[in-house]
């Protein structure tokens, strides 16, 4: 029942897998305990209305029920959100959407908690609704949040450069083309779940799976009007995360309940269906394209016009936007361009972060339109990226000057240098029976970090405890990816300790210090700089100490050796647990600020768009190489291999990388093939598992990744983040090889075998293979 | 809580099911329970199969092959008698559902959950079973068409449950084959699949055919013209297109999320293409 007890512990990427593998990594869905209340929320059920009344008598007379809460029971703001507070704890006036929550219930069982929720009565006045962004954006359309500015237009961006799309009229060569991705859900392992105790001082702890502890407390604590040090929250590693829990979900409920019902244990924990209806997906967007080059193929201009439906709430979708923006001309060098975006409320599901954070769509659409140039222009369209792509100082589409590491150029070539791409006319000539073959290939880039105006900072702490072991308090939380494995490492090499021997402390408000949320591609580019700034304090003070404990010896004559220090002239040493107790508990602890560089360049003068990120100081690259086969007789298409190259600077953990990369892919594979999340009038029409499909093993192609040498000055050991930039590229890239192997390819995805033979028997009425 | 009975002999079943006859009968459970885990209300009583010897075998009888309802997936689909000699039953099984709903479900249940998508039905239908079913005082037997009613409806008494299948003598059929379409590898619920067995004379000429598609109408289909277009000729592209057109008409498919009824009956023509490609 202790929420403490279990997030210290050493993980390396070794020992972590196995643990994982068997479950035994705990999550914060994996705590139970004797005397432990559930809470669970009653949803709308309808996407817009007025909200009356809200009965919970009859639930709060039901067996076992212990609390039944509305908005009515909150003392603040009702009010969260990363950059708009829009989104109620508990709706209070109006309905949004179907997930809204309305009525909070707590109950000593399970199924007493389902049975009081069905007893909460709502009293809704159903208004007119919107479920489509350009409806959204009509004269007339209902309001969504009649007190915004901008009506159903969450954030407008808008970015010319050079002589804008004006020039696509003197190109000698112009494609345009419209392109729609699908929502795309995160479906992490576990589901959003937390554990909340008010303790008998009257502090709330709360243990929640979360990707931004620090950021939650103040979330929390305005919401509902409650002193920020009145909290603590816990943030144990998650059982995926990919953007989901960028933003709260739990946590403020749990902390109302905590509120109703001191002294208890409160456990909440979201179905699988619920967590599909409530949680927030992958911006839906449409995307019109315009791409123009001169008669040797260098792009002279492009103009983008994308839309994404941000649903009832910003949920960081004006961020979404602003990235999406930065990234719309990909990786190459463009003198003009005019890229509009926007986000637009609707009464949809929410959108929000997830892992390519706005990138994904607008790569997905910049890339087929340059296989669709290049089939103009007659051009081989791997040549044709490696003549465009950037190299440091180059301009960027949204007149963005590369200061930073820049090696697509290298990721290209190894693509170019690769067996798969130089055999590939005979690879496809091999294809069997009913098989076609194709090979295609996309080029990304990836912004690391949060921007200009928002401060990216890590904050790293680390004590060598009297038991002379060190700790490393991290700051941001463990997801998956490894990163705290890492920060072991980099401790570990400048405190001359062994691999694994640093103990990892993860995310605690009251034990660690605030470094931002885990996403962004930040968390080792910026936490781990903390880390090699604190390690090193402590090392230069232990080696002080340890020279006058020596009887005045240069500290420079004194060497930090796993569990000991030397003094190398005569091999004196002292054991670090003794050189520990020399010490007080605050001489042992060293703590170092990191902020991350940010760009001062201002490609907009709008400063919404600088306070959404818009410009990055530094960049990771990637480039795709997919090989697939299409079965003729049903549409099938399978991904036979998949190559990525990557630009992330110098690596830490190689392994690790690797695994950051793979992951991307098959996520990124999913949401090229599989993953199509349903609504129609907002209700979710793919609610589970069963009817959402996301990739398995089995599915998974031939993967190898690439690193490409590569070095970023502002980065710990010359390294950039590499937590989004795999993600970007798979679905041009198979997009791309799809239209090699039949001629066609859909602007609408996933590519489901329908959605495939549609294309084939298009490209058979037009004359068949190019 | 539900109320879980675990008979162990087939007096205990019928004891079972006399005492609890609003109870609801399960084996591997891998339909059951999911369609429970979404329905309100306390859940009912159970009865569950799994421990029942009688209910898992698998042997030859007077020239049949019998297949027990309580026999899982895996179980079937290891047993020399289906591997090597009932290779269209194998391929249908080793693409249902992932190794663990293959280690849990029955085949049993995969005929009484009745869906035009279980993988296990389009082979049953070629193969011409019969399903046996038994009650405390009797039994009876009735062809698998017969049984199988309609999506979820399947001709089983109170009192009764389902035996096991009863497979006639292989007929001689030079070629089994089985393929399912869906939207992924593994896990996946077939938009199409079709199950064919075909006998060829020595000279190539199709002397008998048997087709049989799922998740293309109520229940798993046939299509007669479809095999009377092939009978008497060569196996070719040539009689499997025009089979393959008569099949797409005889067809009933719907829309759903997976796939419209357009694309299934277009893919269930030419799942037939592709026996032009197999050897004999």
């Amino acid at each position: 029942m202790n929420p403490r007890g279990f997030q210290d512990g050493r993980k390396t990427s070794r020992d972590g897998d196995l643990a994982k593998a068997r479950g035994l990594e705990m999550f914060a869905a994996d705590r139970y305990g004797a005397g432990m209340l559930w809470a669970g929320v009653r949803r709308a059920g309808v996407a817009h209305a007025a909200i009356e009344g809200v009965d919970t008598s009859r639930a709060l007379a039901a067996p076992g029920v212990v609390a039944a809460l509305t908005h009515a029971d909150i003392k603040g703001s009702n009010r969260q959100g990363v950059i708009q507070r829009d989104q109620p704890v508990l709706a209070d006036d109006r309905v949004r959407h179907r997930g809204d929550a309305v009525a909070l219930v707590v109950a000593e069982t399970r199924q007493a908690l389902a049975a009081a929720l069905e007893l909460i009565s709502l009293q809704l006045s159903e208004l007119p609704a919107v479920f489509d962004p350009d409806q959204a954006l009509a004269k007339g359309a209902p309001i969504i949040h009649p007190g915004h500015a901008g009506g159903n237009l969450l954030l407008g961006g808008r970015v010319e450069t050079g002589r804008g799309e004006a020039v696509l009229a003197e190109c000698a060569a112009m494609v345009e083309a419209e392109y729609r991705l699908p929502w795309q859900e995160h479906a992490y392992l576990e589901t959003e779940a937390g554990w909340a105790i008010q303790e008998d001082d009257g502090r709330l702890i709360i243990v929640s799976s979360t990707q931004t502890p620090f950021r939650d407390r103040q979330e929390v604590a305005e919401a509902l009007g409650l002193d920020p040090a009145r909290l603590r929250m816990i943030a144990p590693p998650t059982g995926g995360a990919f953007g989901g829990k960028d933003g709260v979900s739990v946590q403020s409920l749990l902390a109302l309940a905590a509120l109703a019902c001191p002294g208890r244990p409160i456990k909440m924990w979201w179905s699988r269906e619920e967590s599909f209806l409530a949680s927030p997906k992958r911006h839906r967007a449409r995307l019109r394209y315009r791409l123009g080059a001169d008669s040797q193929g260098r792009f002279q201009a492009l103009a983008a016009e994308i839309v994404y439906d941000t649903g009832p709430y910003d949920h960081l979708g004006g961020a979404v936007l602003t990235l999406g923006l930065e990234h719309a001309g990909g990786p190459y060098r463009i003198p003009n361009a005019l890229i509009e975006a926007r986000a637009v409320y609707t009464n949809n599901p929410v959108s929000g972060a997830f892992r390519g954070f706005g990138v994904p769509q607008v790569a997905a659409a910049m890339e087929m339109t340059v296989d669709l140039l290049a089939a103009k222009l007659g051009r081989d369209p791997l040549d044709l990226r490696r003549l465009n792509a950037v190299r440091r100082g180059d301009i960027i589409a949204p007149g963005v000057t590369l200061t930073g590491s820049t090696e697509i150029g290298q990721c290209l070539d190894r693509l170019e240098a690769h067996d798969l791409w130089r055999g590939r006319r005979a690879w496809k000539e091999a294809a069997g029976p009913f098989q076609r073959r194709g090979v295609g290939v996309a080029a990304v880039m990836h912004a690391v970090g949060y921007g200009p105006m928002v401060p990216d900072v890590g904050n790293a702490k680390i004590e060598l405890g009297a038991d002379g072991v060190f700790s490393l308090f991290c700051g941001v939380v463990e997801m998956g990816q490894g990163n705290s494995a890492t920060y072991g490492l980099l401790a570990e090499r400048v405190l001359g300790q062994e691999p694994g021997s640093v103990r990892l402390i993860q995310p605690d408000t009251d034990r660690c210090l605030p470094s931002g949320s885990a996403s962004a591609s930040r968390t080792t580019f910026t936490f781990g700089n903390a880390v090699l700034g604190a390690a090193t304090l402590l090392r230069e003070r232990l080696l002080a100490r340890a020279a006058d404990a020596l009887l005045g010896v240069a500290p420079a004559e004194m060497a930090l050796l796993p569990g000991r220090v030397r003094h190398l002239p005569t091999g004196k040493e002292l054991p670090l647990d003794l050189l520990a107790r020399l010490m007080t508990p605050e001489q042992r602890v060293a703590v170092h600020r990191h902020r991350a560089p940010a760009s001062t360049q201002r490609p907009s003068a709008d400063p919404v768009l600088q306070m959404h990120g818009l410009p990055h100081e530094v960049f990771s690259f990637g480039a795709v190489l997919a090989a697939v086969e299409i079965d003729e007789l049903t549409g099938r298409l399978r991904v036979e291999r998949l190559i990525t190259a990557v630009d992330c600077g110098g690596l830490i953990d190689p392994l690790l990388a690797e695994r950051q990369v793979e992951g991307a892919v098959v996520q990124g594979l999913g949401y090229g093939l599989y993953e199509e999340f349903l609504a129609r009038e907002g209700r979710v029409l793919s609610p589970d598992l069963a009817t959402y499909i996301i990739p398995t093993a089995l599915d998974a192609p031939e993967m190898e990744t690439v690193f490409v040498p590569g070095h970023e000055e502002s980065g710990p050991l010359g390294l950039k983040g590499v937590g989004e930039v795999g993600i970007d590229g798979p679905l041009p890239a198979l997009a791309n090889a799809l239209r090699d192997a039949v001629g066609d390819c859909p602007r609408r995805f996933p590519l489901t075998p329908e959605r495939v033979l549609e294309a084939l028997a298009g490209a058979g009425e037009r004359g068949g293979r190019p | 809580m539900a109320k879980v009975i675990l008979p162990a002999d087939m007096g205990q079943l019928w004891e079972a099911m006399e005492a609890h006859p609003e109870a609801r009968l399960y084996a591997g459970g891998t339909d059951l329970l999911v369609r429970l885990r979404a329905q309100a209300g306390p859940p009912p009583a159970l009865v569950c199969l799994e421990r029942l010897e009688e209910l898992r075998i698998i042997e030859e009888r007077g020239g049949e092959l019998f297949l027990g309802a309580g026999a899982t997936h895996a179980q079937i689909l290891e047993h020399p008698k289906v591997r090597g000699r009932l290779p269209v039953l194998a391929r249908a099984l080793a693409s249902l559902g992932s190794p663990q709903v293959r280690n849990m479900g029955t085949l049993g249940g995969n005929l009484v959950t009745a869906s035009p998508a279980g993988d296990s039905l389009p082979p049953l239908y070629v193969l011409g079973a019969e399903v046996q079913l038994i009650s405390r005082k009797a039994g009876r037997r009735l062809p698998i068409t017969e049984f199988i009613k309609g999506p979820g409806r399947v001709d089983l008494n109170p009192g009764e449950v389902v035996a096991g299948v009863c497979l006639p003598k292989s007929e001689g059929w030079t070629l089994q084959h089985f393929e399912k379409v869906g939207r992924r590898d593994a896990l996946a619920i077939a938009l199409v699949s079709l199950a064919a067995l075909l006998r060829l004379s020595s000279e190539g000429v199709v002397e008998e055919a048997r087709l049989a598609w799922g998740s293309v109408g109520p229940t798993v289909m046939r299509a007669p013209q479809a095999e009377a277009a092939l009978k008497g000729r060569p196996l070719g592209l040539a009689s499997l297109g025009e089979a393959a057109e008569l099949a797409g008409q005889a067809l009933t498919p719907i829309d759903d999320l997976r796939a419209s009824a357009s694309y299934r009956r277009r893919v269930a023509g030419n799942l037939l293409l592709r026996l032009a490609e197999r050897e004999a």
